[in-house]
């Protein structure tokens, strides 16, 4: 039994999450090692140590990817990360020497992850070795291969592939960020990692780009642009770089998508300001608002059942959710005169969205979906805007005002550990986190 | 708060039917009630009590800085696309250079100050552009004269946070073409 290896204090939360939440326990490497976390309980304890080298080239390749994988598992807020203790190794003067589970357990390490660097050919091989630290287990040992030029990737595989064993969910390693950025003096889309790294320009449209999001698998990139002189729907293929765009007159507002064939967005051609279903070739399938209002920012649950939207059919822009099916409306928010920019978790129970507060702050909240349990996550720091959930639903990233400058910032699903995302020139807003995580 | 609002609303609504009495064009009269709405629905923001008052709205309709010529811009009330009687003036006198120039066409651009969220402002500055338009269309200027599109926010004519700044933008800015 696995709790039988663990300290008296993590049994007693192991049973009492069995008790209370048998469903964060999840068994994952067929049984052979329970991950115990639970959102708000402690992290896991890790000794992250460099990589075993024969050679300098391979060492400098070990420092970098140890150097990548600490960010990486860092940056999810799921660790601790202890510094491994000089005598990790039983004979520090050897090589290949096995791990020191005593200085380990003596320092209160849970996890210990090390392994090899060789080269193999022309690329790097990084071979992972980690143990359960107080069973001296070993719970994944998985071979890693690229070029030079690819140690980012082949860390963040590892980082992957540790975190889905150690929490039993899927990591947010490998997503990307899209956004708009005025650095260039224009509006254009921007895309980066995501934890800010590799950052990319997307258009060079020397207009107005605004509202860029991905399609679920990558492959379209759906975003506003006035190249033509008004605001209209345009849909890239990322593959092909074919951009196409929604022949309708009148404006067109902030796409989401229901899926990797569907995206929806709102069009004024009849007049008014209602969402339309539309196909990746620009083309409208149906009509799903019908009001003489301003309905706008459709974000749909993970099953493409529901749409959440704002609208302001009661007069002040509240988010409403409309059954896809029945066409039936439903509001969501009834707090706060002033609510826009929805955001549907990943796990589909909650929406994240923004107030405007009679003090001119604007403030990021959560809901869940069927409107308990209002929690808010920013306060007294400007206008924190657009909301955006990481596609493990453990993280949102947002623009935030609160030290001057409209910037990028991640902060836990929880609102802890609010912290900036990247730094680079001009105004950062509209983040949209991927839902893919390649 | 939301009971205010809607009581708000109400008034506003009464007061407009009461005075719109042959057009379908909402108004809402600048002299009396205005200030109403705009206390009660903007967040009073630190700076602005002492210029809401004193820059209500651009006075002098038509012409300012930004203005070419020879249509005159409209402005609007906090998050309203409603036509104030000073705007449908305005407009009136618009669709007269129009009438007479029967060969020119015009863009009418949206605006929004920048407060709110900045989707959100991309269709109220559709909805101004389209009060806009549908006026002149109901003084006879044929629809296909006029081409409406928004901007939201995003093309500020007037920096700066406060009311004065804020007024200026918000507004339907007229090129002829």
């Amino acid at each position: 039994m696995p709790a039988a290896r663990l300290a008296l204090s993590a049994v007693i939360v192991f049973f009492s999450l069995i008790i209370s939440a048998p469903r964060s326990l999840v068994a994952a490497d067929s049984g052979e090692y329970i991950a115990i976390r639970k959102q708000g309980s402690g992290r896991i304890a890790l000794v992250l140590d460099r990589a075993q080298t024969d050679g300098r080239q391979e060492a400098g390749w070990a420092e970098s990817i140890n150097s990548v994988v600490h960010d990486g598992l860092d940056f999810t807020g799921f660790f601790t990360l202890i510094p491994p203790p000089l005598n990790v190794r039983q004979n520090p003067a050897g090589k290949g020497q096995s791990v020191n589970f005593a200085a380990l357990n003596s320092i209160g390490a849970e996890i210990y992850a090390g392994g090899k660097v060789a080269a193999t050919g022309a690329n790097i091989t990084f071979t992972a070795e980690v143990y359960e630290a107080l069973g001296a287990k070993p719970i994944l040992r998985k071979s890693y291969t690229g070029t030079p030029g690819e140690i980012r990737s082949i860390a963040h595989q590892f980082c992957a592939d540790l975190v889905e064993l150690l929490t039993g969910k899927k990591s947010l390693f490998g997503s990307k960020i899209v956004f708009v950025s005025n650095k260039s003096g224009f509006k254009e889309i921007y895309q980066c990692d995501f934890d800010g790294a590799g950052l990319e320009q997307l258009t060079s449209s020397k207009s107005i780009t605004l509202t860029p999001v991905l399609s679920p698998d990558g492959r379209h990139l759906a975003y506003t642009d006035f190249s033509s002189g008004r605001p209209a729907l345009y849909i890239r293929d990322l593959s092909t770089k074919k951009t196409l765009t929604a022949a309708k007159s009148g404006v067109s507002i902030d796409p989401g998508w229901r899926n990797n064939s569907e995206v929806a967005t709102t069009l004024s051609h009849d007049g008014d300001q209602n969402i339309y279903l539309l196909n990746t070739a620009g083309a409208v399938l149906r009509r799903l608002t019908n009001s003489k209002s301003i309905d706008l920012s459709p974000t749909f649950s993970p099953d493409g059942g529901k749409m959440a939207f704002v609208s302001s059919r009661n007069g002040m822009p509240q988010i409403f959710i409309q059954n896809m099916q029945s066409g039936e409306a439903k509001r969501l928010t009834f707090s706060g005169r002033y609510n826009t920019q929805p955001s549907w978790s990943p796990a589909g129970d909650k929406i994240a969205y923004t107030t405007w507060e009679n003090k001119g702050e604007i403030d990021i909240f959560v809901v869940n979906a069927d409107g308990s349990a209002l929690k808010q996550l920013t306060a007294k720091s400007g206008e924190n805007e657009a909301p955006s959930w990481s596609p493990d639903g453990e993280m949102i990233v947002f623009s935030s005002t609160r030290h001057g400058r409209k910037k990028l910032y991640v902060m836990n699903a929880s609102g802890e550990n609010q912290r900036p995302l990247l730094h680079i020139d001009g105004d950062q807003m509209q983040p949209s986190w991927s839902l893919f995580t390649k | 708060m939301k009971n205010r609002i809607n009581g708000t609303l109400a008034i506003v609504l009464l007061v407009t039917a009461g005075c719109s009495s042959k057009s379908a064009v909402t108004s809402t009269d600048s002299t009396a009630p205005k200030a109403t709405p705009q206390v009660a629905e903007a967040p009073v923001s630190p700076a602005a009590p002492g210029l809401a008052t004193s820059h209500a709205a651009p006075t002098g309709y038509g012409f300012d800085k930004w203005q070419t010529g020879p249509l005159g811009d409209v402005f609007f009330d906090y998050d309203s696309s409603s036509l104030s009687s000073d705007a449908q003036g305005q407009l009136k006198q618009n669709a007269g250079w129009l009438s007479s120039n029967g060969a020119k066409k015009t863009t009418i651009e949206g605006h929004c100050d920048s407060r709110g969220t900045s989707e959100y402002n991309l269709a109220l500055g559709e909805r101004r552009a389209s009060s806009a338009k549908d006026y002149l269309v109901k003084l006879g200027v044929a629809a296909s004269r006029i081409e409406s599109v928004s901007f939201g926010e995003e093309k500020p004519f007037a920096e700066g946070q406060n009311e004065e700044a804020w007024s200026k933008n918000r507004r339907a800015h007229f090129i002829v073409k």
